[in-house]
Protein backbone atom coordinates (compact mmCIF):
# COMPACT_ATOMS: atom_id res chain seq x y z
CA UNK A 1 0.00 0.00 0.00
CA UNK A 2 1.61 3.24 -0.66
CA UNK A 3 1.30 5.85 2.06
CA UNK A 4 0.33 9.55 1.20
CA UNK A 5 1.87 12.13 2.39
CA UNK A 6 0.34 14.57 5.54
CA UNK A 7 -0.01 18.09 5.24
CA UNK A 8 0.76 20.11 8.22
CA UNK A 9 -0.98 23.80 7.92
CA UNK A 10 0.84 25.30 10.90
CA UNK A 11 2.77 28.91 11.24
CA UNK A 12 4.26 28.82 14.66
CA UNK A 13 7.71 26.44 13.81
CA UNK A 14 7.70 25.47 17.77
CA UNK A 15 4.00 23.86 17.24
CA UNK A 16 5.29 22.57 14.26
CA UNK A 17 8.53 21.05 15.86
CA UNK A 18 5.88 19.83 18.38
CA UNK A 19 3.41 18.21 16.10
CA UNK A 20 6.19 16.50 14.03
CA UNK A 21 7.19 15.41 17.43
CA UNK A 22 3.89 13.80 18.27
CA UNK A 23 3.22 12.42 15.18
CA UNK A 24 6.80 10.29 15.24
CA UNK A 25 5.60 9.23 19.24
CA UNK A 26 2.50 8.03 17.14
CA UNK A 27 4.39 5.54 14.73
CA UNK A 28 2.82 7.76 11.79
CA UNK A 29 5.76 7.88 9.60
CA UNK A 30 4.07 9.09 6.57
CA UNK A 31 6.07 12.22 4.51
CA UNK A 32 4.99 15.25 6.41
CA UNK A 33 5.39 18.61 4.26
CA UNK A 34 4.50 21.64 5.99
CA UNK A 35 3.07 24.85 4.91
CA UNK A 36 3.51 27.79 6.71
CA UNK A 37 0.13 29.89 6.23
CA UNK A 38 -2.72 29.22 4.11
CA UNK A 39 -1.41 30.35 0.92
CA UNK A 40 1.24 27.70 0.87
CA UNK A 41 -1.18 25.33 2.44
CA UNK A 42 -3.56 26.05 -1.09
CA UNK A 43 -0.70 26.01 -3.05
CA UNK A 44 0.26 22.33 -1.79
CA UNK A 45 -2.88 21.06 -2.38
CA UNK A 46 -4.29 22.55 -5.80
CA UNK A 47 -0.74 23.18 -7.66
CA UNK A 48 -0.34 20.66 -10.75
CA UNK A 49 2.82 19.55 -11.49
CA UNK A 50 3.75 16.41 -13.71
CA UNK A 51 2.91 13.72 -11.55
CA UNK A 52 -0.33 16.04 -11.44
CA UNK A 53 -1.16 17.04 -7.98
CA UNK A 54 -0.46 15.27 -4.81
CA UNK A 55 -2.90 13.80 -2.79
CA UNK A 56 -2.93 13.97 1.24
CA UNK A 57 -3.95 11.19 3.13
CA UNK A 58 -4.73 13.63 6.16
CA UNK A 59 -4.45 17.48 6.32
CA UNK A 60 -3.52 18.81 9.74
CA UNK A 61 -4.67 22.38 9.75
CA UNK A 62 -4.13 25.59 12.07
CA UNK A 63 -7.36 28.11 12.14
CA UNK A 64 -5.12 31.46 12.63
CA UNK A 65 -2.91 31.75 9.76
CA UNK A 66 -1.31 34.15 7.62
CA UNK A 67 -2.95 35.45 4.40
CA UNK A 68 -5.24 32.56 4.22
CA UNK A 69 -7.40 31.27 7.34
CA UNK A 70 -8.01 27.51 8.25
CA UNK A 71 -11.67 27.69 7.83
CA UNK A 72 -10.89 29.27 4.28
CA UNK A 73 -8.58 26.81 3.60
CA UNK A 74 -10.96 24.00 4.75
CA UNK A 75 -13.85 25.50 2.20
CA UNK A 76 -11.61 25.52 -0.34
CA UNK A 77 -10.65 21.96 0.21
CA UNK A 78 -14.47 20.99 0.26
CA UNK A 79 -15.85 22.90 -2.87
CA UNK A 80 -12.95 21.09 -4.61
CA UNK A 81 -13.83 17.80 -5.89
CA UNK A 82 -10.37 16.01 -5.32
CA UNK A 83 -9.77 17.41 -1.93
CA UNK A 84 -14.11 17.03 -1.08
CA UNK A 85 -13.46 13.84 0.87
CA UNK A 86 -9.55 14.79 2.80
CA UNK A 87 -9.55 13.64 6.21
CA UNK A 88 -9.07 17.08 8.20
CA UNK A 89 -8.05 17.24 11.76
CA UNK A 90 -8.23 20.86 13.10
CA UNK A 91 -5.24 21.90 15.55
CA UNK A 92 -7.40 24.61 18.16
CA UNK A 93 -5.60 26.20 20.55
CA UNK A 94 -8.39 27.12 22.88
CA UNK A 95 -12.22 25.92 23.65
CA UNK A 96 -13.13 29.26 22.48
CA UNK A 97 -11.58 28.48 18.51
CA UNK A 98 -13.07 24.79 19.04
CA UNK A 99 -16.54 26.95 19.37
CA UNK A 100 -16.13 28.86 16.71
CA UNK A 101 -14.75 26.34 14.09
CA UNK A 102 -17.77 23.74 15.19
CA UNK A 103 -19.88 26.29 13.94
CA UNK A 104 -18.67 25.65 10.82
CA UNK A 105 -21.57 23.05 9.06
CA UNK A 106 -18.80 21.91 5.98
CA UNK A 107 -16.66 20.90 8.81
CA UNK A 108 -13.48 19.26 9.67
CA UNK A 109 -13.18 15.68 10.40
CA UNK A 110 -12.11 16.53 14.09
CA UNK A 111 -10.47 18.56 16.45
CA UNK A 112 -6.77 18.12 18.29
CA UNK A 113 -6.40 20.86 21.07
CA UNK A 114 -2.72 22.05 20.95
CA UNK A 115 -0.05 21.14 21.37
CA UNK A 116 -1.15 18.01 19.99
CA UNK A 117 -1.61 15.33 22.78
CA UNK A 118 -1.06 11.69 21.91
CA UNK A 119 -3.84 10.33 23.35
CA UNK A 120 -6.16 12.73 21.58
CA UNK A 121 -4.19 12.52 18.34
CA UNK A 122 -4.72 8.71 18.33
CA UNK A 123 -8.40 8.97 19.17
CA UNK A 124 -8.85 11.12 16.47
CA UNK A 125 -7.06 9.05 13.92
CA UNK A 126 -8.70 6.31 15.13
CA UNK A 127 -12.11 7.90 15.01
CA UNK A 128 -10.93 9.00 12.07
CA UNK A 129 -10.76 5.38 10.43
CA UNK A 130 -7.17 6.58 9.21
CA UNK A 131 -4.54 4.00 10.77
CA UNK A 132 -5.23 1.88 7.42
CA UNK A 133 -3.86 4.99 5.70
CA UNK A 134 -1.16 6.30 7.84
CA UNK A 135 1.87 3.94 8.02
CA UNK A 136 2.43 2.48 11.78
CA UNK A 137 4.70 0.63 13.07
CA UNK A 138 4.18 -2.96 13.75
CA UNK A 139 5.95 -2.97 16.37
CA UNK A 140 6.37 0.30 19.37
CA UNK A 141 10.23 1.42 19.67
CA UNK B 1 -66.17 82.93 27.63
CA UNK B 2 -67.26 79.98 28.88
CA UNK B 3 -65.92 78.38 32.05
CA UNK B 4 -64.28 75.75 29.98
CA UNK B 5 -63.42 78.11 27.17
CA UNK B 6 -61.96 80.15 29.73
CA UNK B 7 -59.44 76.61 31.12
CA UNK B 8 -59.08 76.01 27.79
CA UNK B 9 -57.32 79.02 26.27
CA UNK B 10 -55.24 79.30 29.77
CA UNK B 11 -53.61 75.50 28.85
CA UNK B 12 -53.45 76.97 25.16
CA UNK B 13 -51.80 80.13 26.04
CA UNK B 14 -49.40 77.85 28.58
CA UNK B 15 -48.51 75.12 26.49
CA UNK B 16 -44.91 74.58 25.71
CA UNK B 17 -45.95 73.14 22.16
CA UNK B 18 -47.30 74.85 19.10
CA UNK B 19 -50.64 75.10 19.16
CA UNK B 20 -51.77 76.44 15.98
CA UNK B 21 -56.01 77.37 14.71
CA UNK B 22 -56.48 76.85 11.08
CA UNK B 23 -59.49 76.78 8.74
CA UNK B 24 -60.10 73.82 6.52
CA UNK B 25 -58.04 75.29 3.71
CA UNK B 26 -55.09 75.47 6.01
CA UNK B 27 -55.21 79.79 6.64
CA UNK B 28 -54.24 80.10 10.38
CA UNK B 29 -56.67 81.80 12.71
CA UNK B 30 -54.92 81.24 16.15
CA UNK B 31 -51.09 81.81 17.14
CA UNK B 32 -50.28 80.64 20.52
CA UNK B 33 -47.34 82.39 22.81
CA UNK B 34 -44.88 78.78 22.14
CA UNK B 35 -45.83 79.06 18.34
CA UNK B 36 -44.81 82.41 18.85
CA UNK B 37 -41.54 81.26 20.60
CA UNK B 38 -40.46 78.08 18.40
CA UNK B 39 -41.15 79.36 14.98
CA UNK B 40 -40.24 83.07 15.51
CA UNK B 41 -43.17 85.18 13.93
CA UNK B 42 -45.76 86.99 15.97
CA UNK B 43 -49.89 86.02 15.99
CA UNK B 44 -49.72 89.90 14.29
CA UNK B 45 -47.76 88.14 11.43
CA UNK B 46 -49.55 85.06 10.45
CA UNK B 47 -52.85 85.12 11.37
CA UNK B 48 -55.04 85.38 8.04
CA UNK B 49 -51.74 83.64 6.17
CA UNK B 50 -52.16 80.53 4.54
CA UNK B 51 -49.48 77.91 7.17
CA UNK B 52 -47.18 77.28 4.47
CA UNK B 53 -44.71 79.83 5.55
CA UNK B 54 -44.08 77.10 8.32
CA UNK B 55 -43.18 74.02 6.55
CA UNK B 56 -39.73 74.10 4.44
CA UNK B 57 -40.27 74.81 0.45
CA UNK B 58 -39.18 71.23 -0.58
CA UNK B 59 -42.12 69.83 2.04
CA UNK B 60 -45.21 72.53 0.78
CA UNK B 61 -46.50 69.02 -0.79
CA UNK B 62 -46.82 67.89 2.93
CA UNK B 63 -49.78 70.60 3.44
CA UNK B 64 -51.76 70.10 0.84
CA UNK B 65 -51.95 66.35 1.17
CA UNK B 66 -53.22 67.18 5.01
CA UNK B 67 -55.92 69.52 3.68
CA UNK B 68 -56.43 66.87 0.87
CA UNK B 69 -57.04 64.54 3.82
CA UNK B 70 -59.06 67.22 5.72
CA UNK B 71 -61.18 67.64 2.97
CA UNK B 72 -62.36 64.28 2.31
CA UNK B 73 -63.07 64.03 6.21
CA UNK B 74 -60.08 62.04 6.71
CA UNK B 75 -57.76 61.61 9.80
CA UNK B 76 -54.04 62.80 10.02
CA UNK B 77 -51.96 60.61 11.47
CA UNK B 78 -49.39 62.05 14.24
CA UNK B 79 -45.77 62.03 12.86
CA UNK B 80 -42.18 63.27 12.89
CA UNK B 81 -41.23 66.01 9.78
CA UNK B 82 -39.16 68.85 9.68
CA UNK B 83 -40.88 72.85 9.95
CA UNK B 84 -39.25 76.52 9.04
CA UNK B 85 -38.40 78.92 11.25
CA UNK B 86 -39.12 82.45 10.28
CA UNK B 87 -35.30 82.78 9.72
CA UNK B 88 -35.35 80.08 7.53
CA UNK B 89 -33.91 77.76 9.54
CA UNK B 90 -35.43 74.31 9.96
CA UNK B 91 -36.35 71.90 13.30
CA UNK B 92 -37.32 68.32 13.66
CA UNK B 93 -41.28 68.52 14.33
CA UNK B 94 -43.23 65.98 16.41
CA UNK B 95 -47.07 67.12 14.65
CA UNK B 96 -50.49 65.85 15.78
CA UNK B 97 -53.35 67.29 13.78
CA UNK B 98 -57.10 67.10 15.03
CA UNK B 99 -60.14 68.40 13.59
CA UNK B 100 -62.32 71.03 15.14
CA UNK B 101 -66.25 70.23 14.43
CA UNK B 102 -69.32 72.14 15.95
CA UNK B 103 -71.72 70.54 17.73
CA UNK B 104 -74.02 69.42 15.03
CA UNK B 105 -70.71 67.70 13.38
CA UNK B 106 -69.85 70.27 11.26
CA UNK B 107 -66.38 70.59 10.34
CA UNK B 108 -65.05 74.34 11.46
CA UNK B 109 -60.80 73.74 10.83
CA UNK B 110 -57.90 72.09 12.01
CA UNK B 111 -56.09 72.46 15.16
CA UNK B 112 -52.29 71.33 14.86
CA UNK B 113 -49.86 70.86 18.32
CA UNK B 114 -45.96 71.13 17.07
CA UNK B 115 -43.54 69.92 19.28
CA UNK B 116 -39.66 70.78 18.71
CA UNK B 117 -37.76 67.60 19.15
CA UNK B 118 -34.57 68.64 18.71
CA UNK B 119 -33.42 68.22 21.86
CA UNK B 120 -35.32 64.76 22.06
CA UNK B 121 -33.15 64.15 18.43
CA UNK B 122 -30.08 64.87 20.14
CA UNK B 123 -30.69 62.57 22.86
CA UNK B 124 -31.77 59.56 20.80
CA UNK B 125 -28.47 60.06 18.38
CA UNK B 126 -26.46 60.53 21.45
CA UNK B 127 -28.14 57.46 22.67
CA UNK B 128 -27.49 55.70 19.32
CA UNK B 129 -23.94 57.19 18.97
CA UNK B 130 -23.16 55.41 22.91
CA UNK B 131 -24.63 52.24 21.29
CA UNK B 132 -22.81 52.29 18.49
CA UNK B 133 -19.20 52.89 20.32
CA UNK B 134 -20.60 49.77 23.02
CA UNK B 135 -21.18 47.60 20.05
CA UNK B 136 -17.48 48.50 18.53
CA UNK B 137 -15.95 47.72 22.30
CA UNK B 138 -17.36 44.29 22.40
CA UNK B 139 -16.69 43.65 18.86
CA UNK B 140 -13.19 44.67 20.23
CA UNK B 141 -13.12 42.84 23.45
CA UNK B 142 -14.44 39.44 21.08
CA UNK B 143 -11.04 40.05 19.16
CA UNK B 144 -9.26 40.56 22.39
CA UNK B 145 -10.66 37.74 23.73
CA UNK B 146 -9.75 35.49 20.51
CA UNK B 147 -6.48 36.75 20.26
CA UNK B 148 -5.68 36.13 23.83
CA UNK B 149 -6.71 32.96 23.76
CA UNK B 150 -4.76 32.35 20.45
CA UNK B 151 -1.97 33.95 21.27
CA UNK B 152 -0.62 33.94 24.81
CA UNK B 153 -0.98 30.29 24.71
CA UNK B 154 1.22 29.50 21.79
CA UNK B 155 4.48 30.51 23.89
CA UNK B 156 2.41 28.72 26.55
CA UNK B 157 2.38 25.30 24.24
CA UNK B 158 6.23 25.58 23.43
CA UNK B 159 6.91 25.65 27.24
CA UNK B 160 4.58 22.73 28.28
CA UNK B 161 5.63 20.74 25.08
CA UNK B 162 9.02 21.11 25.10
CA UNK B 163 9.49 20.72 28.65
CA UNK B 164 7.88 17.08 28.83
CA UNK B 165 10.11 16.27 25.24
CA UNK B 166 12.89 17.42 27.31
CA UNK B 167 11.34 15.01 30.12
CA UNK B 168 10.61 12.40 27.69
CA UNK B 169 13.10 12.53 25.07
CA UNK B 170 16.32 13.35 27.77
CA UNK B 171 15.16 12.13 31.09
CA UNK B 172 17.50 9.58 31.03
CA UNK B 173 20.47 12.15 30.87
CA UNK B 174 18.81 15.09 33.36
CA UNK B 175 19.22 14.31 37.25
CA UNK B 176 16.85 14.28 39.80
CA UNK B 177 17.67 17.84 40.02
CA UNK B 178 17.12 18.59 36.40
CA UNK B 179 14.12 16.27 36.10
CA UNK B 180 12.12 18.50 38.53
CA UNK B 181 13.12 21.64 36.93
CA UNK B 182 11.87 20.81 34.06
CA UNK B 183 8.47 19.69 35.62
CA UNK B 184 8.29 22.65 37.36
CA UNK B 185 8.52 24.66 33.94
CA UNK B 186 6.27 22.37 32.18
CA UNK B 187 3.35 22.69 35.62
CA UNK B 188 3.77 26.49 35.63
CA UNK B 189 2.53 26.35 31.98
CA UNK B 190 0.30 24.77 32.76
CA UNK B 191 -1.29 26.52 35.32
CA UNK B 192 -0.78 29.80 33.02
CA UNK B 193 -2.81 28.29 30.85
CA UNK B 194 -5.84 27.14 33.39
CA UNK B 195 -5.61 30.87 34.27
CA UNK B 196 -6.10 31.89 31.04
CA UNK B 197 -8.92 29.57 30.51
CA UNK B 198 -11.11 30.77 33.31
CA UNK B 199 -10.22 34.30 32.28
CA UNK B 200 -11.92 33.91 29.56
CA UNK B 201 -14.85 31.61 31.08
CA UNK B 202 -15.04 34.43 32.68
CA UNK B 203 -15.69 37.40 30.47
CA UNK B 204 -18.05 35.03 28.37
CA UNK B 205 -20.12 34.62 31.10
CA UNK B 206 -19.91 37.91 31.55
CA UNK B 207 -21.44 38.14 27.78
CA UNK B 208 -23.16 35.36 26.88
CA UNK B 209 -26.83 36.03 26.22
CA UNK B 210 -29.31 34.58 28.80
CA UNK B 211 -31.85 32.24 27.91
CA UNK B 212 -34.02 32.03 31.14
CA UNK B 213 -36.27 29.25 32.04
CA UNK B 214 -37.71 27.20 34.75
CA UNK B 215 -34.87 25.58 36.88
CA UNK B 216 -34.83 23.19 39.71
CA UNK B 217 -31.96 24.19 41.45
CA UNK B 218 -32.23 21.20 43.53
CA UNK B 219 -31.62 18.78 40.85
CA UNK B 220 -29.16 20.24 39.39
CA UNK B 221 -27.30 20.38 42.78
CA UNK B 222 -27.81 16.73 43.82
CA UNK B 223 -26.23 16.12 40.17
CA UNK B 224 -23.51 18.38 40.92
CA UNK B 225 -22.72 16.61 44.64
CA UNK B 226 -23.19 13.32 42.84
CA UNK B 227 -20.31 14.24 40.30
CA UNK B 228 -18.30 15.48 43.40
CA UNK B 229 -18.86 12.45 45.01
CA UNK B 230 -18.02 10.03 41.68
CA UNK B 231 -14.53 12.07 41.42
CA UNK B 232 -13.33 11.37 44.31
CA UNK B 233 -15.21 8.05 45.64
CA UNK B 234 -12.93 8.02 49.30
CA UNK B 235 -14.32 11.07 50.28
CA UNK B 236 -17.22 11.00 53.50
CA UNK B 237 -19.11 14.29 52.90
CA UNK B 238 -22.75 14.43 53.91
CA UNK B 239 -25.06 17.14 51.31
CA UNK B 240 -28.42 18.32 52.46
CA UNK B 241 -29.76 19.64 49.78
CA UNK B 242 -33.12 21.19 49.62
CA UNK B 243 -35.67 20.37 46.44
CA UNK B 244 -37.06 21.67 44.49
CA UNK B 245 -36.16 25.03 44.51
CA UNK B 246 -37.84 26.55 41.72
CA UNK B 247 -36.04 29.67 39.65
CA UNK B 248 -36.21 31.10 36.44
CA UNK B 249 -32.61 31.51 35.11
CA UNK B 250 -30.16 30.23 32.04
CA UNK B 251 -29.68 26.69 33.06
CA UNK B 252 -26.38 26.64 32.08
CA UNK B 253 -25.01 29.39 33.26
CA UNK B 254 -26.85 29.02 36.80
CA UNK B 255 -25.23 25.45 36.93
CA UNK B 256 -21.54 26.84 36.66
CA UNK B 257 -22.44 29.05 40.13
CA UNK B 258 -23.80 25.47 41.75
CA UNK B 259 -20.62 23.91 40.46
CA UNK B 260 -19.08 26.73 41.57
CA UNK B 261 -20.06 26.64 45.10
CA UNK B 262 -20.76 22.74 45.86
CA UNK B 263 -17.73 22.39 44.58
CA UNK B 264 -15.41 25.47 46.50
CA UNK B 265 -17.67 23.64 49.31
CA UNK B 266 -15.95 20.54 48.32
CA UNK B 267 -12.48 21.64 48.23
CA UNK B 268 -12.77 23.58 51.50
CA UNK B 269 -14.15 20.41 53.45
CA UNK B 270 -11.05 18.13 52.34
CA UNK B 271 -9.34 18.34 55.60
CA UNK B 272 -12.43 17.59 57.55
CA UNK B 273 -13.13 14.20 58.84
CA UNK B 274 -17.13 15.01 58.99
CA UNK B 275 -17.69 17.50 56.15
CA UNK B 276 -21.09 18.42 55.42
CA UNK B 277 -22.08 20.83 52.57
CA UNK B 278 -26.07 22.10 52.50
CA UNK B 279 -27.91 23.44 49.68
CA UNK B 280 -31.03 25.59 50.81
CA UNK B 281 -32.79 28.84 50.79
CA UNK B 282 -34.37 31.20 53.32
CA UNK B 283 -37.05 33.36 52.71
CA UNK B 284 -37.02 37.15 52.28
CA UNK B 285 -40.48 38.43 51.41
CA UNK B 286 -39.94 40.48 48.71
CA UNK B 287 -40.02 38.21 45.48
CA UNK B 288 -36.80 37.09 45.34
CA UNK B 289 -35.29 33.78 46.59
CA UNK B 290 -32.43 33.56 48.59
CA UNK B 291 -30.26 30.34 48.08
CA UNK B 292 -27.06 29.50 50.23
CA UNK B 293 -24.63 27.05 50.00
CA UNK B 294 -23.11 26.34 53.44
CA UNK B 295 -20.14 24.06 54.27
CA UNK B 296 -18.04 23.54 57.52
CA UNK B 297 -14.92 23.78 56.12
CA UNK B 298 -11.49 26.18 56.37
CA UNK B 299 -14.02 29.02 56.48
CA UNK B 300 -12.21 32.76 55.73
CA UNK B 301 -11.61 35.58 57.63
CA UNK B 302 -14.15 37.90 57.03
CA UNK B 303 -11.73 40.45 57.21
CA UNK B 304 -11.09 40.09 53.10
CA UNK B 305 -14.75 39.09 52.60
CA UNK B 306 -14.47 42.03 50.09
CA UNK B 307 -11.73 40.41 47.93
CA UNK B 308 -13.28 36.69 47.69
CA UNK B 309 -15.68 38.20 44.45
CA UNK B 310 -12.75 39.75 43.06
CA UNK B 311 -10.91 37.93 40.19
CA UNK B 312 -7.49 36.41 40.80
CA UNK B 313 -7.99 37.22 44.76
CA UNK B 314 -7.39 34.34 46.48
CA UNK B 315 -7.66 33.91 50.54
CA UNK B 316 -5.28 30.96 50.61
CA UNK B 317 -2.27 29.94 48.99
CA UNK B 318 -2.44 26.78 46.18
CA UNK B 319 -0.68 24.96 48.42
CA UNK B 320 -3.56 24.78 50.95
CA UNK B 321 -5.90 24.98 48.31
CA UNK B 322 -5.90 24.57 44.63
CA UNK B 323 -7.44 27.16 42.37
CA UNK B 324 -7.51 30.03 40.16
CA UNK B 325 -9.73 32.81 41.85
CA UNK B 326 -12.21 33.00 39.06
CA UNK B 327 -15.15 30.95 40.54
CA UNK B 328 -16.21 33.53 42.51
CA UNK B 329 -16.30 36.19 40.17
CA UNK B 330 -17.85 34.21 38.16
CA UNK B 331 -20.48 33.73 40.63
CA UNK B 332 -20.56 37.28 40.85
CA UNK B 333 -21.28 38.11 37.48
CA UNK B 334 -23.83 35.25 36.36
CA UNK B 335 -26.08 36.23 39.65
CA UNK B 336 -25.72 39.98 38.49
CA UNK B 337 -26.45 39.31 35.29
CA UNK B 338 -29.68 37.34 36.63
CA UNK B 339 -30.44 40.68 39.17
CA UNK B 340 -29.56 39.20 41.48
CA UNK B 341 -26.78 39.63 44.73
CA UNK B 342 -24.07 37.31 46.25
CA UNK B 343 -22.54 37.63 49.16
CA UNK B 344 -20.71 35.28 51.77
CA UNK B 345 -20.45 34.57 55.30
CA UNK B 346 -17.59 32.76 57.57
CA UNK B 347 -14.92 32.76 60.30
CA UNK B 348 -11.65 30.77 59.60
CA UNK B 349 -11.93 27.30 60.62
CA UNK B 350 -15.87 27.32 61.29
CA UNK B 351 -16.80 26.94 57.32
CA UNK B 352 -18.59 29.25 55.15
CA UNK B 353 -22.08 29.95 53.47
CA UNK B 354 -22.66 31.82 49.87
CA UNK B 355 -25.57 33.11 49.32
CA UNK B 356 -27.34 34.42 46.22
CA UNK B 357 -30.13 35.79 45.03
CA UNK B 358 -32.61 34.97 42.27
CA UNK B 359 -35.67 36.72 41.10
CA UNK B 360 -38.52 33.71 41.51
CA UNK B 361 -42.49 33.67 41.43
CA UNK B 362 -43.79 29.79 41.32
CA UNK B 363 -43.77 28.75 38.19
CA UNK B 364 -48.43 28.75 36.71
Amino acid sequence: MTTRPILLVEDNPDDVSLTLRALKKNHILNDVTVAYDGAEALECLFKEDSGGRTSYGLVLLDLKLPKVDGLEVLRRMRADEHTQTTPVVILTSSGLEEDIAAGYHDGANAFVRKPVNFGEFAVAINTLGMFWLLLNETVPE
Amino acid sequence: MTHLQFLAAIVVSASEDAIVGKTVDGVITSWNPAAERIFGYTEQEVIGRPQSFMCPPELAGEFAEIVGRISRGESVPQGDTVRRRKDGTTFPASVSVSLIRSEDGTLMGVSSITRDITEQRKRADRLLEANKSLLEANKNLEAFTYSVSHDLRAPLRALSGFSEALLEDYGDVLDEQGQEYAKRIRAASEQMATLIDDLLHLSRVARAELHPQWVDLGTEAARIAEELQNHEPDRNVHFAIERPVRVRADRTLIRTVLENLLGNAWKFTSGRDEASIEFGTRPTGDGTICCYVRDNGAGFDPQYVGKLFTPFQRLHTTREFPGTGVGLASVQAIVARHGGRAWAEGAVGEGATFFFTLDTKEPK
